[in-house]
């Protein structure tokens, strides 16, 4: 996934301005990392570049100029093939936890210690997440960004929860890979 | 069939202990079965008068005979109703180890055939320990017993095995049907009425009394003799009918009305589960009803004839010694007394049985702070509210029965006399009801155990 | 930490055993009033043995159990009924609910007990029902409720007295998310009102993450992360 899809997506709604594509990303993805204005203009110049939007226009209304871009019909075309394309599972096992606890076994450090810290971090972010889904003001979207988050974190927690009790074993069977 | 066995015992083997109980109790009971059974068949095969070192005579001739082969059979009753209150040991228990063994690929045929190996072979066991004891006993005491009187004990003996394995197939027709049968949330109602089997036994039961008095009857120069047992036989049937009718049908009524109304946690607690299965309670109850109408009648008419039989000795019209007459009258008494002792044994296990099958959601109820004595008293008044009633009615029915002798009887100067004294006989029958199902609270003690939460 | 409140509930040094099997082997708690705490840990780890000691369901074979500044652990069995029925409410995985009283008597029960008359104490009970978003048909039994109406029934029963414990085991235990996360807002906002402490035990890390923190259970040891969030 790619802020290029996200961007063509949203264009998909018709003709907008940088800043209005900024501002409903935000929007809709309330727990996502906030879009910068910089990498919108990237992005929606290297759109124009490949023939995927086109600039529609101009306006300035007393304030600075603001170009307005719309999809072309390849860009229409792309928006619509990637969001009915399904999603490739887990195609490459890559994760940061799973890293380093790979490292902490093999460098000798303390994988299980290193576990347990990582256990504190994900609940008190869980614990954050449930008061933001089940606050009485919250938006469906907060509440959705909130399950997903949420279910992900408990599946890396249950890994951790396995991999805790595995440690042993899995040393024995490294330490013995290493040798061979 | 050998791998059904040793799978029926290997079941046995790793239950728990109310599998136990189950055996056991059902193994004294198909035992009192067969006793009776093997009583009745060597009485009717006699021919025409003889006579025995026994019950003073009582024994010699035709027509007090056929009495008490009608007496052995009554006793039947009970012992049938206590056999069904052990199948219903660990029924539930049963029922889903019968489920779990379809979902594993045992066909329909052969789980009957386990289920009524586990039923069978408690009965057969009850009737071999019968039998045993009978066989020396019967040549002992008769010197030359007859073909029929073997015949008849060789047919009670296997019998009372068949109709137990008939009877446990009966019980699990719905389970085997589906394996999935008993994954379920809601607790299986047990049917409206005295449910088919306990008819159907009965039905037997009828069907013998009136082959054996019939063949006992022949040779005496009235026929008219056999009319009378059977006459009072059907006057009984039809109070006990109409008793359990009135316990179901008043169960449901006070379980509504009282649900609807009361401020009493342990009331409600009753009510509510007698509104759910009204003929649990009447089937539970079946057989103390019948007890109360026949040790009722029984009290009323034993005052009216020991007061007849002493004035006509006063008169000196008595043919024979009045000992012939007064030990067939106490022989009855012992005989009603030990069908109460037995419908008690039988209250008793129910109640047990019902506390069993309950005992986690009972411990949950104990762990969220419902004191054990609420719940105490909610088992006690599930017995006490309906039984009241049915047994009010019981004993007015066993209390006209006695007075109706009276009007009828040779002297009819006694009039309307009432024999006050069998009103006793309720009273007592209630009272020793209740003690029965209180007899279970120290199960109610145990089953409470917060242990019992760790078991789903 | 140091301005945490004096603790309600305390476990010092729990130690008990089902038959041969050690369940706890001196597990420590503590449970501020209007807290919701988290017991995890893996099965067989004696989560629900803590919470039995805990809520005087379970006599302990050592340590103590204070609540209220009373040694539970010692209190006359007559004595144990009475505070579960007034000061705890209980939530269990299933089977907390009399099969044969409709939903309406079984939340108005414990009232009834503590001797309310049946109107009022129903009164207030479809007041409960409501709350937890299962008063529409308060006269259905047990068994014609789904597993999610049937716990927020639960809850109902259980808080209905004003407890300050709420002590639940695995209550979502047989609950898919949707309903599990009902039952769960319903139970921390209600205990949040009311200022019930709680004390959850739970095996799922989604359901621990409703509570203020977390206490972890090891082999019958309360192992660390007993920090305060």
């Amino acid at each position: 996934m790619s802020t290029r899809h996200i961007l063509l997506a949203l264009l998909a709604k018709g003709p907008s301005h940088g800043y209005d594509l900024k501002r409903r990303h935000d929007d809709h993805f309330p727990q996502a990392r906030p879009l910068a204005y910089g990498q919108v203009y990237t992005t929606l110049q290297r759109l124009v570049r490949d023939g995927l939007a086109e600039v529609a226009g101009t306006d300035a209304d007393g304030g600075p100029e603001r170009t307005l871009y719309r999809l072309t019909a390849d860009g229409s075309r792309e928006a619509t093939d990637w969001a009915g394309q399904v999603t490739p599972p887990a195609p490459f096992v890559t994760n940061e936890i799973f890293a380093k606890v790979v490292v902490a076994i093999l460098t000798g450090g303390d994988p299980a210690a290193h576990l347990l810290a990582q256990r504190a971090a994900h609940m008190d972010r869980m614990r954050e997440l449930t008061a933001l889904k089940t606050a009485p003001s919250a938006e469906l979207g907060t509440v959705l960004a909130a399950d997903y988050a949420l279910n992900h974190l408990d599946a890396d927690l249950r890994w951790m929860t396995t991999t805790q009790a595995r440690l042993t074993t899995l040393t024995a069977v490294t330490v013995e890979v290493d040798r061979a | 069939m050998r791998t059904d066995l040793r799978l029926a015992w290997l079941l046995v083997r790793g239950s728990d202990r109310q599998e136990w109980w189950r055996i056991a109790l059902t193994a004294v009971g198909a035992m009192c079965a067969t006793g009776l059974g093997l009583a009745a068949a060597a009485l009717a095969s006699v021919r025409g008068s003889r006579s025995s070192a026994f019950g003073h005579g009582l024994l010699d001739h035709p027509g007090e005979r056929s009495g008490v082969i009608v007496a052995l059979l009554l006793l039947l009753v009970p012992v049938l109703g206590f056999l069904g209150q052990c199948t219903r040991i660990g029924a539930v228990h049963r029922d889903r180890r019968a489920a779990a063994l379809r979902l594993a690929g045992a066909e329909p045929g052969r789980v009957r055939r386990i289920t009524a190996l586990e039923t069978g072979l408690a009965c057969l066991l009850g009737s071999v320990l019968a039998t045993a004891v009978a066989v020396p006993v019967l040549p002992a005491e008769w010197p030359r017993p007859s073909v029929p009187a073997w015949a008849g004990t060789v047919l009670v003996a296997a019998g009372v095995p068949v109709l137990g394995t008939a009877a446990g197939l009966l019980a699990l027709r719905r389970v085997v049907a589906s394996p999935l049968g008993w994954v379920r949330r809601n607790r299986p109602r047990s049917g409206r009425g005295v449910g088919p089997a306990f008819l159907g036994a009965l039905l037997v039961v009828v069907a013998a009394t009136v082959l054996a008095v019939a063949s006992t009857s022949t040779g005496t120069a009235g026929s008219d003799d056999a009319s009378g047992p059977l006459v009072v036989f059907a006057a009984v049937l039809a109070v006990g009918v109409g008793a359990v009718w009135l316990t179901g049908t008043f169960s449901g009524l006070t379980g509504r009305l009282l649900a609807a109304r009361t401020g009493t946690p342990a009331v409600l607690i009753a009510a509510e589960r007698l509104r759910d299965d009204p003929w649990a309670a009447a089937r539970a109850h079946a057989a103390v009803l019948l007890v109360t109408v026949v040790g009722t009648g029984f009290v009323g008419v034993r005052q009216v004839l020991l007061a007849e039989l002493e004035e006509m000795r006063r008169r000196h019209e008595l043919g024979t010694d009045i000992a012939f007459y007064t030990t067939g009258v106490n022989l009855t008494a012992v005989a009603i007394g030990l069908a109460l002792v037995i419908v008690l044994t039988a209250l008793a296990v129910g109640a047990a049985e019902s506390l069993a099958t309950r005992r986690r959601g009972l411990a949950a109820q104990v762990a969220a702070g419902v004191p054990r004595p609420v719940l105490g008293r909610a088992l006690l008044l599930e017995t006490a509210l309906p039984l009241a009633p049915a047994v009010l009615v019981a004993g007015l029915g066993g209390l006209a029965i006695g007075i109706g002798y009276a009007r009828t009887g040779p002297d009819g100067s006694a009039g309307w006399s009432v024999p006050y004294a069998a009103l006793l006989v309720p009273a007592g029958v209630y009272a020793a009801c209740l003690l029965a199902a209180a007899a279970s609270l120290p199960l109610l003690r145990r089953s409470v155990r917060p242990g019992q939460l760790r078991y789903a | 930490m140091s301005n945490r409140p004096v603790p309600l509930l305390v476990a010092r040094d729990l130690v008990k055993a089902h038959g041969s099997t050690p369940a706890l082997r001196g597990a420590r708690l503590e449970l501020a009033a209007g807290e919701i705490v988290a017991v995890t840990g893996a099965s067989g780890s004696g989560k629900s043995t803590l919470l039995h000691c805990l809520a005087g369901i379970v006599r302990p074979d050592g340590g103590a159990v204070t609540y209220a500044g009373e040694r539970v652990d010692a209190l006359p069995e007559r004595r144990l009924s009475e505070l579960r029925r007034t000061d705890f409410g209980v939530v269990f995985q299933f089977g907390q609910l009399i099969p044969e009283l409709t939903a309406l008597d079984n939340v108005a029960l414990p009232l009834m007990l503590a001797g309310t008359a049946r109107e009022a104490a129903q009164e207030r009970a479809a007041g409960w029902l409501e709350r937890f978003g299962a008063g529409e048909r308060p006269g259905l039994r047990p068994g014609e409720l789904s597993g999610g109406q049937a716990q927020r029934v639960a809850l109902a029963r259980a808080l209905v007295t004003g407890p300050r414990v709420v002590f639940a085991d695995e209550p979502t235990g047989a609950l898919d998310s949707l309903a599990s996360e009902q039952v769960m807002t319903a139970l921390v906002h209600t205990a949040r009102e009311t200022g019930a402490a709680v004390l959850v035990v739970t095996h799922d890390a989604q359901v621990a993450a409703y509570a203020d923190r977390e206490v972890r259970l090891q082999d019958g040891v309360t192992a660390g992360l007993e920090v305060c969030a």
